[in-house]
């Protein structure tokens, strides 16, 4: 019962993301014009096998076992289905018998179509095939991820993004820093926040000070100062410096719904 | 907006950018199907733990909260990708998916959901296509907003290359440390990964798969002692 539901379910999801996928992948070919949606790095492998159905599809293939194992393994199908198969597979029906780039992969209706077929497939191929599995031997596979995963969500990630926001100038650097250790207080992971600072010192070295970046900097804020709040990070800080919590801070959190403890 | 472009790129001038396939004001719609579509993954991921759109890494977040371990990081970093990618792919022209609708809408807003005790959406089919997409419209019109009043006034691409090598470079950390992982839980297992690895990089594969796959099959054979649970 569980199977059918699992397979009908995958081709709805499948085909409406792989039509998504496909037209916007197409459109990224007229972009800045168009808006389309994707990824750069989508963009720069369409480019580096355009033309060539085979390689469009044993690009998408590799791919394709690496989500095949992670699907099976934990359930989750990687991003590699959205950025990587679907587009190259699409890309690779359409150019068979040595079509033009231009009339297929450039075209958001036909990409649309062709992804909306292999999305519906692909998903429902890794979805079932991954629910067959018997139970313990996902278990293994959990066992064995979700240590690997932690570790680099906490504290791998952060490095390598912080790192790169060092080498990346004195701006990002700075913002970086400054984003990432509050991120990492707040929020328990230094990664948006990294990434935050790495937004504005970027932004701001290529476009100065402009509207959009003073805009940017000031939600980036708003950000960090409603999630601090909401999470009671406010209260915490207060505490750790030893000081009292002011009664009307006490008084707001509990408006909010969240008691206070003394 | 859209005028001064087709006076500005006559070589375009074959593509009609009022049209569905090519105009701004279809985008939302394009938004909006991959949003459901997303989100109903998230959806059989809570139900049926299969089908979720994203990382092993991004996705164990949100599997940290299912078992009890607060949804705040998923929440956060999500909601931040969101955020950040909104602005960016409205900048420049290209909407990063990986990050705006499969980790924001796919893990962030599930996660802020589930931790505010909201699980209908996400525990129901039909539900979850339809809050995905209405999320999804939401944000395309947010980017065409933005797109309208920015184009054009900003060069920049916001470092976004920077981040994009940073993923891609985290990426590749993520093979290793599951064969670490794997020699640890215990030496078959560990045996079965490195080997899997081993046979997966002579092929020119990304190790973590065959990492993976190796300890999968070695796990079945001789499964890994149950761990006390730990808290």
């Amino acid at each position: 019962m569980h199977f059918l539901e699992i397979l009908f379910e995958s081709i709805i999801i499948g085909a409406l993301v792989g039509f998504a996928v496909g037209a916007g992948a197409a459109r990224m070919f007229h972009a800045p014009t168009v808006q389309g949606m994707g990824a750069f790095r989508t963009l720069g492998e369409l480019n580096a096998c355009a033309g060539d159905a085979a390689s469009h599809f044993s690009f998408g293939l590799g791919f394709f076992f690496n989500a095949w194992a992670s699907v099976v393994g934990a359930g989750a199908f990687t991003q590699d289905v959205d950025h990587r198969i679907i587009p190259n597979w699409s890309a690779a029906v359409l150019l068979r018998k040595g079509k033009r780039p231009e009339d297929t992969l450039h075209d958001p209706k036909k990409m649309a179509i062709a992804g909306a077929i292999i999305g519906a497939i692909v998903v429902a191929f890794l979805n079932s095939t991954a629910a067959a599995i018997p139970k313990s031997l996902q278990d293994v596979a959990i066992q064995v991820l979700v240590p690997a995963a932690n570790l680099l969500i906490n504290p791998v990630m952060p490095v390598i993004f912080w790192l790169a926001a060092l080498d990346a100038g004195k701006r990002s650097g700075l913002w970086g820093t400054i984003f990432g250790g509050a991120a990492h207080l707040i929020m328990g992971n230094a990664v948006p926040g990294v990434v935050l600072g790495i937004l504005i010192g970027k932004g701001v070295d290529e476009a100065g000070w402009s509207k959009v970046t003073k805009i940017l900097l000031t939600s980036v804020i708003l950000l960090f100062v409603l999630s601090g709040f909401f999470r009671g990070f406010d209260v915490n800080l207060v505490k750790g410096f030893h000081m009292g919590i002011p009664g009307w801070l006490a008084e707001l959190h509990k408006m909010m719904g969240l008691e206070v403890k003394k | 907006m859209i005028d001064r472009q087709m006076v500005e790129s006559p070589d375009q001038n074959q593509l009609n950018l009022k049209s569905f396939w090519y105009g701004d004001w279809a985008f939302p719609i394009f938004v909006a199907f991959i949003s459901a579509g997303i989100f109903a993954g998230t959806h059989m991921y809570y139900t049926f733990h299969v089908g979720a759109f994203n990382d092993v890494a991004i996705v164990a977040m949100l599997a940290a909260g299912m078992k009890g371990g607060g949804y705040g990081a998923a929440a956060a970093f999500g909601a931040s990708f969101l955020f950040a990618r909104i602005l960016e792919g409205s900048l420049v022209g290209i909407l990063d998916i990986g990050g705006s609708i499969q980790t924001g809408i796919g893990i962030g807003i599930p996660a802020l959901m589930l931790g505010a005790g909201i699980t209908a959406p996400v525990q129901s089919f039909p539900l979850a296509l339809i809050t995905g997409a209405l999320l999804g419209l939401i944000t395309g019109y947010i980017i065409i907003g933005i797109r309208k009043f920015t184009v054009g006034q900003s060069d920049s691409t916001f470092g976004a290359d920077i981040m994009m090598g940073a993923g891609n470079t985290s990426g590749r950390f993520l093979g290793p440390l599951i064969i670490l992982s794997a020699c640890t839980a215990s030496i078959p297992v560990g045996v079965g990964s490195v080997i899997g690895a081993a046979i997966f990089y002579a092929w020119k594969k990304p190790i973590a798969g065959g990492a993976i796959l190796g300890a999968m099959i070695l796990g079945a054979f001789f499964p890994i002692p149950i761990p006390p649970i730990v808290k």
